[in-house]
């Protein structure tokens, strides 16, 4: 009987369900209610902050990190391609020229867009 | 290594097309890309043209890990078809966003990751191809970067579209160590009817991810507020293509890969479709947005859809098609509309709707059109694909037919209450809207096949009658 | 040329069709294009059914083997549909005699429309009307027939209704429209019968398996298909007792009344039961029922037709008689004379329509013919087309009239149905009679010196002038000498009626008879005095009949007294059971779900996650479940 072979897989669940929820209930029942102003500061205790808490940070990060990835990338299928290039012949040499071909052209959309500039 | 490129040229031809565009943005200065609508519309045309001339060219690639059969050849013609009406639609959408270059290279990378999809004959492939679609269509829906509701829903499918991919890769990955194999046919092969729980674990993860693309309630939860704040026209697209193309690929996964498990999963898919029509049409019927009433009856026809699976037969293959290509005009109809309506008024509001009728009456037509087509009003052609797809089930499961009934005349309720809305009000504003060209055509492309599919189906029902044989070839 | 028409003879019902198209989506702002269009669109086809028809005509092989060809519609298995053409001899000379008729009538609308504010709409409508007919005409599958059939009848409720902020004209296109209904469910019915029965409604192949019905089905249930059918054409060619709507028809501009009385609408019913012949051939007793309700009609409606008072209103009747003319001719097996009538009738009933609408074009819709009188002089062509309409319809030879009602008298002679032979010889004699009284106070004697008549212009008089040769020569293609048309049209076998001299004298001597009378009455007797002496002397009989046997007011009381009666009771049960209980709790329970699930929907990302995972969670636990095991018996769906 297929269901007696998932009646454990249902107690896991529902076990998991209860020690799960089941924590979060009973601290809900239990917890002492003291309603202060301290209650709804991000961190209860510690120094207050100071200043603006977002922090902004430069997007020309990100865009290097994408940049970069994208080499990195090309680096991991150039390397075993230059390795077996003997045996490999034409034809995955046009493949990695196509290859090579996209990422030039997307190299060369983030230059144009201005991607490399720090700004 | 002997690869038969020309199974491969249409997907050869839409990429160099998508980088093509990327560059001549690069080349014409930013004021002057307004023609790149019309290049990325006539090479569409053209790489369908390639694709349909294709239609006896079938065969399988590199050891079947890229399958093109009959049945993944009406795909791509229904993901392109829909790509070309939509670009053709949105020309002055995207012209008031802006970066048009991006934009149609990344419609037609959209584009090719469904049509990977569609060909995908193995685990690899088929996320290659997800993932080429999805991230395009992440791009897309927070392409109006100044507004925060784009954002937002860009935020959103990011988050949640990359939750469901982990899900549906760790279902895969499932799939793979029970069988020993991410070829889908010799999945096939593999699985037997008596399953070991991991893999039905799998399963569970695989209708999880794929439910995700497809919105089928549970997984739904993205789609109103993404198609809400995406692009409309990327929003149509969405809708169809999208929608299409992981239908495609759940199609083969579930009928190619997991036949054996057929008892297990047909149940399963046929409550998903319950839930999914039920929950779909009913969210449908408070909403006062058109995007949002739009992205509950979409939820609600992939209910519909979904029914195709539940039989796991050659003619839920063809009904799925058939709907899969009817609802490309249906919803890019509609769409069209209020991509236009925005442009003119700035309004996605059901009630700025008002008086619609006089002041463009091919719009409210169109509109009307398209919504009772959905509703499966004869003689339109969502009447003719509802009934393809609900006549297989009527033996086994007569009340999944019921409710598909029940949720239909439902749906004519709040299609209606819009029709109400552009027939029957004043207009506050009396001024008509004039369509510009390119957008009428659209119009009535998608009017025109609505009811021409809808009064003569038989021609389109042989052609997907041998697509969907296609499928069992392999 | 002729093979293309022949292959082609789709283009007949698609060119108005896509007229229709054209002026409803383009060329309505530009009221003279959209006339244009129209008339390119029933010229051109009328061209292709001329064609068709002369290559149908120089083949004999057309009589034994119609030529067929059709497109897969809609196929499921067990039921199979096919849209086609079926040309054959009758098919081809409706077609012909249709668009020809609509050609004229389309012209003579552009002068009598003129100024209309709905003028390219008129112009849409009445193609779309045409298209219906010639779809209908050559249909080669009963359920595409009826697909054109209720084509007909919408075009015919436009139309009619067209005048729509004239209150008697949207009651009288409600009227058409509800009796053709009640009559179309009878035919529906019968069509749905046959389906079920044959398996089939291919007019070919239904020919073929009714002719050997016992395989099938016993007599009696096909007795009950063929009586359902004639329920259609009841309504539809306007017999007795769904009549009711036809004369009010004349509502509609009267191009329209043209087309309904003459070519189109009402001749459907006609085409259908010769159509269907081979279904009726079976049923004896059916035959029966057609050629009483056909011969009753005719007189019945002559009778009424004596003393009316609005001119398009006695056309209106003498078209109920006529049509029941046909159907008598039908009725005793006689397809032949049937259509042959029919044929000479399209041709003089559109005429004098036209003359009418010419008429009422002049005198500003003055309708009354008491207050008309000697139009004769100042609009010779209108009247004298009109003489040679009514010496049509009156049966005089040579016009096209005789030679077609001669048949009919001779055949139902012929099949020995004595008592309806009287009846028509007598209605032949009443229609002489009512529509030379018609003529005499409209076109002769003197002139009222309120009206100022004048003519026509020259788009409407050439398609009178048009008509009248047609009229005058168009019975001669069947005459007992020179039978060319029951060479061609027929059922079963061609059969030649011997030329019956004693039935051919009696019918010009009656029709001179009501001529003569007519003449006494209302053209000698300046002062009318006689004719009012006889309205008076018989004033109940003179009541009855004016009042058209107060037919209308028995359906009205009906429906006043006893179907609003049950329908006040339904109300009732409707407003508190059905849309207090049923429908507004559903509806509301509906929209309360809706609400319900929508609020789940809260825009917050991680409740949207949570909601992915339970779903997730939920789905393995549903596949564990629902497996081919206990869980899946309960809902069903095992394979």
């Amino acid at each position: 009987m297929v269901l007696s072979e998932w009646t454990g897989v249902l107690l896991f669940f529902i076990g998991g369900l209860l020690v799960g929820g089941g924590a979060i209930v009973t601290s809900y029942l239990i917890h002492p209610r003291r309603i202060q102003a301290q209650k709804y500061e991000p961190y209860e205790c510690g120094v207050d902050t100071i200043g603006p808490t977002w922090v902004q940070f430069k997007t020309s990060y990100f865009l290097y990190a994408l940049l970069f990835v994208i080499f990195d990338v090309e680096t991991i299928y150039l390397y075993p391609w230059a390795v077996k290039f003997q045996s490999l012949g034409l034809f995955a040499f046009i493949e990695m020229i196509i290859f090579l071909f996209i990422l030039i052209v997307g190299l060369w959309y983030a230059w144009k867009e201005g991607a490399l500039e720090w700004k | 290594m002997n690869v038969d490129l020309s199974l491969l040229a249409p997907e050869i031809a839409l990429a160099v097309l998508g980088l093509g565009i990327l560059v001549l943005g690069l080349l014409i200065p930013k004021g002057s890309r307004h023609g790149l609508g019309w290049v990325t519309a006539l090479g569409l045309l053209g790489v369908l043209g390639l694709t349909i001339a294709g239609w006896d060219n079938q065969g399988t690639l590199y050891e079947g890990i890229f399958i093109v059969d009959r049945y993944a050849i009406f795909f791509k013609i229904t993901f392109l078809t829909a790509a070309f009406l939509v670009t053709l639609g949105c020309m002055r959408y995207v012209d008031e966003m802006g970066d048009q270059s991006e934009y149609y290279s990344m419609m037609l990378f959209a584009t090719l990751g469904m049509m990977v999809l569609a060909s995908a004959g193995d685990f690899m492939t088929l996320y290659l191809g997800l993932e080429l679609m999805t991230i395009a269509f992440i791009v897309l829906v927070c392409y109006r970067r100044t507004e925060t509701r784009s954002v937002e829903a860009g935020i959103k499918y990011v988050l949640l579209a990359g939750m469901s991919s982990a899900v549906l890769l760790y279902g895969l990955s499932l799939v793979y160590g029970v069988t020993g194999s991410v070829t889908i046919y010799e999945v096939g092969r593999a699985v037997t009817t008596e399953p070991v729980p991991a893999l039905i674990l799998g399963v569970a993860m695989l209708v999880a991810g794929l439910g995700f693309k497809i919105s089928a309630v549970p997984f739904h939860m993205w789609t109103p507020d993404v198609y809400e704040g995406a692009p409309t026209p990327v929003t149509s697209f969405l809708a169809v293509g999208s929608k299409a193309a992981s239908f495609a690929i759940l199609l083969r996964v579930f009928i190619a890969a997991l036949p054996g498990l057929w008892a297990h999963w047909t149940m399963l898919v046929a409550i998903l479709a319950a839930v999914t029509i039920i929950v779909g049409n009913l969210v449908a019927i408070p909403q006062t947005n058109i995007k949002r009433l739009l992205a509950y009856s979409s939820i609600a026809q992939a209910g519909y859809i979904l029914v195709g699976l539940v039989t796991a037969s050659e003619a839920g293959i063809k009904g799925v098609m058939f709907y899969a290509f009817l609802y490309v005009f249906a919803t890019i109809g509609a769409f069209t509309v209020v991509t236009y309506f925005y442009n003119v008024t700035g309004s996605d509001e059901i009630k700025d709707y008002a008086g619609l009728s006089q002041r463009s009456p091919l719009m409210a037509a169109v509109m009307v059109i398209s919504m009772l087509s959905m509703a499966g009003i004869p003689p339109l052609a969502g009447f003719v694909g509802k009934f393809y797809l609900f006549k297989t089930i009527v033996d086994n499961y007569l009340w999944l037919a019921f409710i598909g009934l029940i949720m239909s005349m439902v749906s004519v309720y709040y299609y209606l209450r819009v029709a109400l809305v552009m027939y029957r009000d004043e207009p506050v504003d009396h001024t008509p809207i004039s369509l510009s060209g390119p957008v009428a055509l659209t119009l009535i492309i998608t009017m025109m096949a609505t009811l021409v599919l809808g009064i003569y189906p038989g021609p389109l029902s042989e052609v997907v009658n041998t697509a969907a044989h296609s499928f069992f070839l392999p | 040329m002729v093979e293309f028409a022949l292959h082609h003879a789709w283009l007949v019902p698609l060119l108005p069709a896509l007229a229709f198209v054209a002026i409803i989506f383009f060329t309505r702002p530009w009221p003279m294009l959209s006339a244009l269009t129209a008339v390119a669109g029933i010229v051109g086809s009328f061209i292709v059914s001329a064609l068709a028809a002369y290559g149908v005509f120089t083949n004999p092989a057309f009589k034994e083997e119609p030529l067929v060809y059709a497109v897969r519609w809609f196929s499921m298995p067990g039921l199979q549909i096919d849209v086609g053409v079926q040309l054959d001899p009758v098919s081809a000379m409706m077609i012909f005699m249709v668009s020809m008729v609509a050609s004229l009538i389309f012209i003579y609308a552009i002068g009598y429309m003129k100024d209309d504010p709905g003028f390219s709409v008129f112009f849409s409508y009445v193609s779309l009307f045409a298209a219906s007919m010639l779809l209908l005409a050559i249909s080669s599958n009963l359920l595409e027939m009826f697909v054109a059939w209720e084509l007909v009848g919408l075009c015919s409720y436009l139309l009619i209704g067209f005048y729509s902020h004239k209150i008697a004209a949207r009651e009288a296109a409600k009227k058409a429209f509800i009796t053709c209904r009640i009559a179309d469910f009878g035919l529906l019915l019968g069509l749905l019968a046959m389906q079920i029965v044959f398996g089939t409604l291919n007019l070919v192949e239904l020919s073929e398996k009714i002719a050997n019905f016992e395989q099938y089905t016993t007599f009696g249930i096909l007795t009950l298909i063929a009586v359902l059918v004639f329920i259609g054409p009841i309504g539809k060619s306007g017999q007795f007792p769904l009549h009711v709507w036809l004369p009010d028809a004349m509502e509609g501009p009267t191009p329209v009344s043209a087309l309904i009385h003459a070519a189109t609408m009402v001749v459907a019913g006609v085409y259908l039961v010769a159509r269907t012949m081979f279904l009726f051939h079976e049923v004896p007793g059916a035959m029966e029922l057609v050629a009483i309700t056909g011969g009753f009609t005719a007189l019945f409606a002559a009778t009424i037709a004596i003393t009316q008072r609005e001119i398009k209103r006695i056309l209106a009747y003498s078209t109920v008689s006529q049509i029941g003319y046909m159907m008598l001719a039908l009725g005793v097996g006689s397809m032949t004379a049937s259509l042959f009538h029919m044929w000479t009738h399209a041709f003089f009933k559109a005429l004098m329509f036209l003359g009418a609408g010419s008429v009422l074009h002049a005198l500003h819709h003055k309708a009354d013919v008491w207050e008309m009188g000697g139009l004769i002089r100042k609009m010779p062509l209108t009247g004298w087309t009109f003489v040679i309409g009514g010496l049509a319809i009156a049966g005089i030879p040579p016009f096209a009239g005789f030679w077609s009602k001669d048949e009919i008298l001779a055949v139902t002679l012929e099949s020995g149905h004595y008592v309806l032979f009287v009846m028509a010889a007598f209605t032949a004699f009443l229609t002489a009679f009512y529509m030379w009284r018609l003529i005499f106070l409209t076109f002769f004697g003197e002139e009222n010196p309120e009206n100022h008549p004048h003519e026509s212009p020259a788009v409407m008089t050439l398609p009178l002038v048009g008509l009248a040769i047609l009229s005058t020569i168009g019975g001669l293609v069947g005459t007992p000498w020179a039978p060319y048309w029951s060479e061609w049209i027929f059922f079963g076998h061609p059969h030649h009626v011997e030329p019956n001299y004693w039935v051919m004298i009696g019918s010009v001597v009656l029709a001179a008879a009501g001529i003569y009378l007519a003449y006494q009455l209302y053209y000698v007797d300046k002062a009318k005095s006689r004719a009012r002496a006889l309205a008076q002397r018989y004033n109940h009989i003179y009541t009855i009949l004016y009042n058209k046997y107060y037919i209308d007011e028995i359906y009205l009381w009906f429906n006043h007294t006893i179907v609003d009666g049950a329908a006040k009771l339904f109300y009732l049960f409707d407003i508190y059971v059905v849309d207090g209980i049923i429908v507004n709790g559903l509806g509301k329970l509906t929209c309360l779900l809706g609400e319900g699930i929508r609020v789940s929907n809260t825009g917050r990302l991680q409740n949207y996650a949570l909601v992915f995972f339970l779903g997730v969670l939920a789905v393995v636990v549903l596949l564990a479940f629902t497996g081919p095991s206990a869980a899946s018996l309960i809902v069903g769906g095992v394979k």
